[in-house]
This record gives C-alpha cells, structure tokens and sequence, in this order.
C-alpha cells in the first residue's frame, strides 16, 4: 500500500482515462454518407445523364444521321402541333380508367386480406401476387386466346345458347377495351400491396373506439379506415398509373388498330417507318415531366394528409 | 363482434376474392393446357394431348441459350443491384445530411420512369459512348429499375433493426467492415434475399428496356417476343413458360416461407 | 477493307504461295478441292471469327438453316453468328449507325438506294458468286445502284390480298377490298407506311412511291376514313395467323407464306391478284463497308443463293428465290405463285416495289393515321 498502490491505482485510472480519448477521436460514423457514393453514382451515370442525352436528341443538339446538326425545335414543335397530344390524352385517360378501376377492386381484396383476421392472410396474398411474377408477355398472349372470336368467352356464349353462331363479340380482342383490360389484370396483384401494407398497419383499436362509439361499420370505415389508408391508396394509384401511360407492349399485342398508345407512337418513331430521333426523344421527355409533376403532386398531398390525420 | 367486417361482409368479400383468384389464374391455366395442344398456333378448338412441345424444348438450343442469358443477367444484375441497395439504404436509414430528401428521390426516381424512357434514354447513351448493345447493355438497365425495389425492402428492415447492437459492436472495437459482416448482415439477410428474388424475378422477366438494349444474345423475354412475332416456335415456348411460371412461384413462395420463419426467429432471439 | 476486283489480282509471294499450298493440301484432304480453295484464300486473308449475320426471324438458327447449310459445311471455324432479328429496315439503320457490326444484312428492295447512298455498304465483286449468273436479272437489277451491284437477290414475294373464300362474295379482284364496308371489322391492314403506297395505288396516283402533295393528302384522307373497317395493323406473323385462323379477320394485306399456312390450317383462302397490281419485294443481301470477313460474306451469299437452298426456300415459307432454277416441288405452288415466271416481280404483272423518296413524310403520315 503506500505508493505502489497508489500508482498502481494511478495507472489504472490513468489507462481508464485515456483509453476512450483517442477511439473517440478516431471514430468515424458507422453509417456515413460516403456510402451512398457508388448507388448514386451509377444512378447519374445510368439516369440523370441518359435524361440530358434524350433532351439533347430533341433539341437536335445530337442527332441520328451524320453531317452537321445545330439547335432546332422541331421535335418539340412536332409534338404540339402534330396531334401527338390527343394521342397523349387518349392514353392518359385509359390509364386513368385501368388504375382507378384496378386500385378499386384491389381494394376490397386487400381490406379483406388485411382485416379479416384470416390466418392465412400471407398466404392469400402471395396467391394474389404469384401471378404478377410470371411471364407478363405469355400472359398476354393467354387473353389473346380467351378474348378471341372462337376464344374461350366467345365459345362458351354460344355453347350456352346467348348468343348466335358467326355474331361474336368482337369489341373483347383488337380494341381499346382488350388493351384495357390486359393492362388491369396484369397490374391487379401488384396494385394489392401497398394498400395491404397499410391497411395491416392500422390500428385495430381505432376501429374499435369507432364501435364502442356506435358507429356502424360502415361509418367507422369512411371516417377511419379509408383516410388512414389513403396514402397506400394513391400509392397503388400511382404503381399502375405510371407504367401504363407509357405501355407499347400490350396494345402493340391486343390493341388493334383503335388501340394504339402513346408508347408505341414513340417505339414507331425510333424504330419503324423512318427514324426520327428527334420527335421520339421530345415525345419520351414529354412523358417524363408530366409523370414527374404527377408525382410531385401526389406527395405533396400525401405529406399533407399525414399531416393532418397527425 | 368484427369491428371491420359484417359476417355477410365477410362472404360477400371471400367470394370475390375467390372470383379475383379465378381471374388472375385463368391465363396461366389456359397456357398450361395449350402446351399440351398439338396444333402449333393456339386457337380453339383442341387438337389432341401431346408432350412433345416439351421434348421440343429441350433440344431447342436457341431457347436455352435465351434461358441461360436472362439467368446471367438476371443473376449478375440482381446482385449489383443489392450490393448497391445496401449502401443506399445503410446510408440514408442511418445518417441524417443536407439533400437527403433529394438522394432519397434520386434512389426512387426509377419507379416513376416508364420503361420505354429508361429504355430509350440507355440507348441513346450507349449509342453516344459508341457502346454496342450486349448483355452488359442490358445488366445496366436491370440494375437501374431494380435498385429502388431493393431499397424499399431494406430501408425497413434496417430501421426495424435495433442500431444500438452494431453501436455495440463498434463500440467494442469491431471495425465498420466486421460490424457490418458479423452485426448488421446477418439480421438483414433475409431481406438480402427477398431483395435477390425481388431483383432476380424483375430482370428475368423484363422484356421492354431489354428489347432496346439487347445485342446477339438475346434474353429469354425478348425470344419469347420473337417467337410471338415467327410462329413456328411458340408451342416450345408456351411450354417452356408453364415450366418457367411453376419454377418461380415455388421459389418465391418458399423463399416468403422462409424469410418470415427466420425473421421471427430473429425476434424472439 | 474493299472488296472489288481485289485478292486474286494480288501478288503472291514465294511464302504465301507455299503457304498456299499446303494448306490447300490439308484441307484438300477433308473438304475437296474447291473448297480447299476457298478454305485457303480465306485463311490467306485473315478472314476469321464468325460471320456476323443480321437477318430476319426465321432466317438465322431459328428455322432458316438449310439456306446456308452449304456455307457452315465449308467454313465450320466461321459459322454465322446472327444478332437479334432486325425487325425493319428503319431498326437496323439505327443499330449499324449506333456501331453493331454485322457483315451482311438483309433490307428489302425498296431501301437498297436509301443505304448505298448511306456510306455504309459496300458493293458486291459478283465474280466471287458462283450462283450470281443463275440469279433472275430483273431482281439483279433492282439490286444496282450507280452500276454497282449493292444487294444479292434472294427470296422474293408479293404484298397482296388474302381473304376467306367462303366468307367474301362476290369474289374480289381490287386493293379496294381491304377497304370494303361490307366486311367491316372483318379486315387487317399492314402496320408500315406502305398502306399509303397501296392506297395511291388504288386511288390511281401517278407514282404511288413519290405522290403529290394533293395525292398525298387524299390517300392520308382516304385510309382515316376506312380505318374503321380495319380491325388491326398486323407486324408480326404469327398475330395475322392467330387472327385468321380464329377467325377474327377474313380479309388482310398479306405475303404468299401466309397463303401457304392457312391453307394448311385448310382454310379456304384465295391469294388475289389485285387488278391494280400487285407489289412485289425482293430480298437484298447487303455488304458493310468495313467487313473484316468479305470473302466468307460472299460465300455465305453464295450458299443462300443456290439452287438447292431455292428449293428449300420455296417449298418450305413459300416464297419464290431469285435462282431461276430452283423449282418447288408442289407444282400447285409453283403455279400460285408464278414461281415458273421470271418476270413476275415487273410489269405488267407487278409493281416492284421500289426507293420512296420521301420515306420520312409517308412515315409520319402513316403515324398520323394510326393516332386518328
């Protein structure tokens, strides 16, 4: 005792002391922004640049064919006055249609999966989903045969006597209603989840003050469940919306000659008849800037709507 | 009492869901009974039980190159893509900077841009750099629309996760690196895998960036596109497809079964 | 590297010439003399790797084999390596100016000016095709332009009508049925700007290729107000097959393969003869400028352009081959296709198809009647 221990006591909170001193100088933060570095990266080389490639196709800036080339507004000139708007519209107004008939029967599926209490609520929804992962372009193809004039619907109408012989329903395959159709089947399954997502997410209780309260069902879905579940609801809207606008797929396979989209104006300007890099590039950019104030839009009144439900 | 749902709800809501259920497997199932049909374009009616588009298939050299392409690139480009994921969101779940919101988006962005824009836009850059269309080509696209889909399944789980243990870890004198390996991936991993499958099934199956991306070897979906367009191979194909749909929707719901199992698992650890 | 006139004309030396030799000893051996020649002057000239081939589907490994199977047995270190199909002339362009390298490609005959004036091909050296004197000379000669010979003629057709027997009365002999009320629904047109070729052809245009302005106007006119009867603007085959053969459409713009396979559907189809006319396209084999591989293009031509692979041609997607001597074996065939006439793709049977110099304007008027 005496002064060894001392030092020794010394020493020890001497070492006790110091050791944390220098790891704190040394400490980095585990969780540093430095990591976005290579997904960002690879998203402006891979998404931002090719945006400001596009934009430079549709001023004439760069262009298709050799020679020289300077600034034109053509493209964009093309694109307002060519009747590629009403095109636009005409595909914006079936995409609404698809969505806001998809999101409302996804609805009920997800509700039901959600708040039903079933067991196998998991289980049900990935049935409801499965589809969504197998070949989309097969899938097409199978509403080909089912919509056709001696396809499966057409067949069975005549079979079961309701309708003629040689009188097929012609309007269900090559039309605005097959592309229509196709479109919501394929996107059904994907549309159920962020719904699901949020309605699990509720509250239970919520529901149960709402009947403690006497409110009907019904009642305590419209003031409760509906706005609280709003923002999956405009997510799903937005999930298929936004794929739709641009499709070229589906109405190049069913569409016909009245369904003919948007997209596959632009596919036919770079693609077929004679190329013109530079109408396709000013229609592609169009198309990205009104989803991108849509979206805008959406989040805002999302943000706003958590705000208040708050 | 169900607060949510009347028992005349209730069977009013199990009929429609089983009517939805109908719906979405009406396709599939005509495709299986087609790639038993003889005739070698599917119209009704019938032309008689047959296996050999089946046997077809397995010679058919074209389409296993097809298969075994969009597996490469389904493969390397989901891995990129998760690999990049888990940086994105390690480092947006954690750390709090200025222009967060705006990576944030950046990270998302892929979502809203319709395919045929992304597309288009690669090609035009590809064309730019003077790079020839290949499966690289295509691998690049792949990542971009996956990486949001890999974000949006980590983000979660990592703030799910109690940060405080790889604190520890840290703190203990475990280098960021081993945190990482011994701490943090092993908790996420199986939402690593749900986002390898996610990716996986994304790539396997995308036919509109890949169809401007595409060089010589063609990916599975852009053969199947083809084969929609020249008739003479579509039988095989529709075989090939019940085989390809069985396949993946084992995979994913074995997978599901798993994830959950092993989550929970990690909870009450 | 330039192809005309070229390698034989070259002094060889000593090294070479033995070098020559013995390589022609060797593969003299396995492949017989000829080929040992070409096997040699190819290996002479560096020629390696596979030759790259951008065809249409149907005509690479998926299908089209026995076209060059001649080709794979003589050159088996340079079998043809084929990109993905092109799915139109406008598409290829836009892939070889964005830097694919194929060797040879295939556009149709209404595009051979279009792409030698484009600095991206080079002629052909006819002298290293040995088929070349068997090739219809009317096909040879749409495939020149400015004297040289740009395109090799292969297969040839018609773009002509297909209907249902059974289902159109009376029976119908014009364009105009594509445009007939009374089947309305019934009817699928074409998915390219040559719907308004056809419809200056049927509206009795001077030059349907090179129209007026006013003749543009009212074909333009003319197709938006018919587009009702049109259920569909086919691209692919297989939809136009699935559709007919369903029965959704009993009347459309059609090739003579599609004539051949509904009628082994054993529908009852006619092929009509439009008495406007009927279009006729011929295949064009073109050569890249900068091909490392000229002299197995030329080979892989060569094989393409042979009798036996006519005769394959024809019996197998019926259509007709530019060697006058290849002959179906179904003499029916022969007879509806005018397979025996060589000058079935001219006047006064046919229009042939032919360089539009305002291809852009037709496209964006034919956008335009697709979006009406």
């Amino acid at each position: 005792m005496g002064r060894g221990e001392a030092g020794l006591t010394a020493e020890a909170s001497a070492t006790h002391a110091a050791a944390p001193a220098p790891r704190r100088r040394r400490r980095l933060k585990l969780a540093t922004p430095a990591l976005l570095g290579l997904p960002l990266g690879w998203l402006v080389v891979f998404l931002v640049v090719p945006a400001v490639i596009v934009a430079l196709y549709s001023v004439n800036e760069l262009s298709l064919f050799p020679g020289p080339h300077s600034f034109a507004l053509g493209g964009w000139y093309r694109l307002f006055h060519a009747g590629y708007l009403q095109l636009f519209w005409k595909s914006t107004e079936m995409s609404l249609i698809v969505s806001a008939l998809v999101v409302g029967a996804a609805y009920p599926l997800a509700y039901f999966l959600a708040l039903s209490g079933t067991r196998r609520k998991y289980v049900l929804l990935l049935l409801l989903i499965a589809p969504f992962l197998t070949s989309y372009l097969l899938r097409v193809l199978a509403w080909k045969v089912i919509l056709g004039d001696t396809g499966v619907i057409n067949t069975f109408l005549v079979w079961t006597g309701l309708q003629a012989k040689g009188h097929a329903l012609s309007f269900l395959l090559y039309s605005r209603f097959a592309v229509m159709l196709v479109l919501g089947y394929v996107w059904l399954p994907f549309v159920a989840l962020p719904i699901f997502v949020t309605l699990e997410s509720l509250d239970q209780r919520l529901l149960e003050a709402a009947s403690d309260l006497y409110a009907s069902r019904m009642q305590a879905f419209l003031r409760v469940t509906l706005p609280l579940s709003l923002p999956g609801v405009v997510a799903a809207f937005l999930f298929v919306f936004i794929p739709t606008v641009g499709e070229f797929v589906t109405p190049s396979l069913v569409g016909g000659t009245g369904g003919y989209m948007y997209g596959n104006q632009i596919v036919d300007l770079f693609e077929t008849g004679f190329p013109d890099w530079e109408t396709g590039a000013a229609l592609a950019l169009f198309l990205i800037g009104v989803i991108a104030v849509l979206t805008v839009v959406f989040v805002r009144f999302l943000r706003v709507g958590e705000a208040r439900t708050a | 009492m169900d607060v949510a749902l009347s028992a005349n709800g209730r069977r009013t809501m199990r009929v429609f869901f089983a009517l939805v259920i109908v719906f979405l497997y009406a396709p599939i199932v005509i495709l299986v009974i087609f790639s038993f049909n003889k005739a070698s374009v599917p119209t009704f009616p019938l032309s008689g039980f047959t296996l050999h588009w089946y046997h077809e298939f397995l010679k058919n050299g074209d389409m296993q190159a097809a298969l075994q392409t969009s597996a490469i690139v389904a493969t390397i480009s989901s891995i990129i893509a998760v690999a990049l994921g888990v940086l994105a969101s390690i480092g947006l779940s954690r750390s709090r900077f200025r222009g967060k919101g705006l990576v944030t988006t950046l990270v998302l962005v892929p979502l809203v841009v319709p395919l045929i824009v992304l597309g288009i836009s690669l090609l035009l850059l590809f064309h730019v750099l003077g790079v020839q269309p290949s499966i690289l080509t295509i691998m690049v696209g792949h990542v971009v629309i996956s990486l949001p889909y890999t974000v949006l399944i980590l983000m979660p789980r990592l703030q799910q996760i109690d940060s405080s243990l790889a604190e520890a870890a840290y703190d203990l004198g475990a280098g960021p690196l081993t945190t990482f390996r011994r701490v943090t991936l092993p908790l996420i991993l199986p939402a690593v895998i749900s986002a390898l499958l996610v990716a996986f099934t994304t790539s396997f199956d995308e036919y509109a960036v890949a169809s401007f991306l595409a060089g010589p070897q063609p990916t599975f979906p852009i053969f199947l596109y083809s084969a929609l367009r020249f008739p003479s191979q579509l039988p095989q194909v529709i075989a090939v497809a019940v085989v390809v749909i069985t396949l993946t929707i084992s995979v994913i719901v074995a997978a599901e079964v798993w994830r959950r199992r092993v989550e929970a698992r990690l909870e009450t650890a | 590297m330039d192809v005309e006139g070229e390698p034989f004309d070259r002094r060889l030396s000593r090294a070479d010439m033995l070098r020559l030799a013995a390589l022609a000893a060797g593969a003299g051996v396995v492949a017989g003399p000829a080929a040992a020649a070409d096997a040699a002057i190819a290996r002479l000239t560096k020629e390696s790797g596979r030759l790259q081939v951008m065809d249409w589907a149907g005509y690479g490994n998926d299908g089209g084999q026995a076209m060059f199977a001649a080709y794979v047995q003589k050159y088996p270190h340079n079998k043809p390596q084929f990109a993905s199909p092109m799915t139109n002339e406008t598409n290829a362009y836009g892939r070889i100016r964005a830097g694919a390298q194929p060797d040879v490609f295939r556009p149709y005959v209404g595009w051979v000016k279009f792409f030698a004036q484009s600095g991206l091909v080079q002629p052909w050296n006819p002298k290293l095709i040995s088929n070349f004197d068997h090739l219809n000379p009317f096909m040879v000669k749409a495939g020149q332009y400015g004297g040289k010979q740009y395109g090799i003629p292969d297969d040839w057709g018609f773009d002509a009508i297909l209907y249902r027997s059974d289902k159109v009365h009376p029976k119908a002999n014009s364009w105009g049925l594509l445009f007939d009320e009374r089947y309305k629904g019934k009817i699928a047109w074409f998915d390219d700007l040559e719907m308004i070729t056809i419809a200056g052809l049927y509206l009795k245009a001077k030059n349907p290729w090179n129209q007026t302005q006013t003749e543009l106007n009212r074909s333009v006119n003319f197709l938006k107000s018919k587009k009702h009867v049109a259920r569909m603007n086919w691209s692919s085959e297989t939809d136009l097959w699935q559709a007919f053969g369903s029965g959704e459409i009993w009347i459309a713009y059609a090739w003579p393969n599609d004539w051949v396979q509904m009628k082994k559907k054993k529908l009852p189809v006619v092929y009509m003869h439009p008495k406007e006319k009927p279009i006729a396209w011929v295949g064009m084999f073109m050569l890249l400028k900068n091909s490392p591989r000229p002299h197995l293009a030329h080979a892989y031509v060569d094989a393409w352009s042979s009798k036996r692979s006519g005769k394959w041609l024809e019996d197998n997607y019926g259509y007709g081959h530019a060697n006058i001597e290849a002959k179906p074996s179904s003499s029916q065939l022969l007879k509806a296709l005018q397979l025996a006439n060589p000058k079935a793709v001219t006047l006064p049977n046919a229009y042939l198809d032919r360089d539009i110099r305002q291809r852009s304007t037709y496209a964006n008027l034919w956008e335009e009647v697709k979006r009406a």
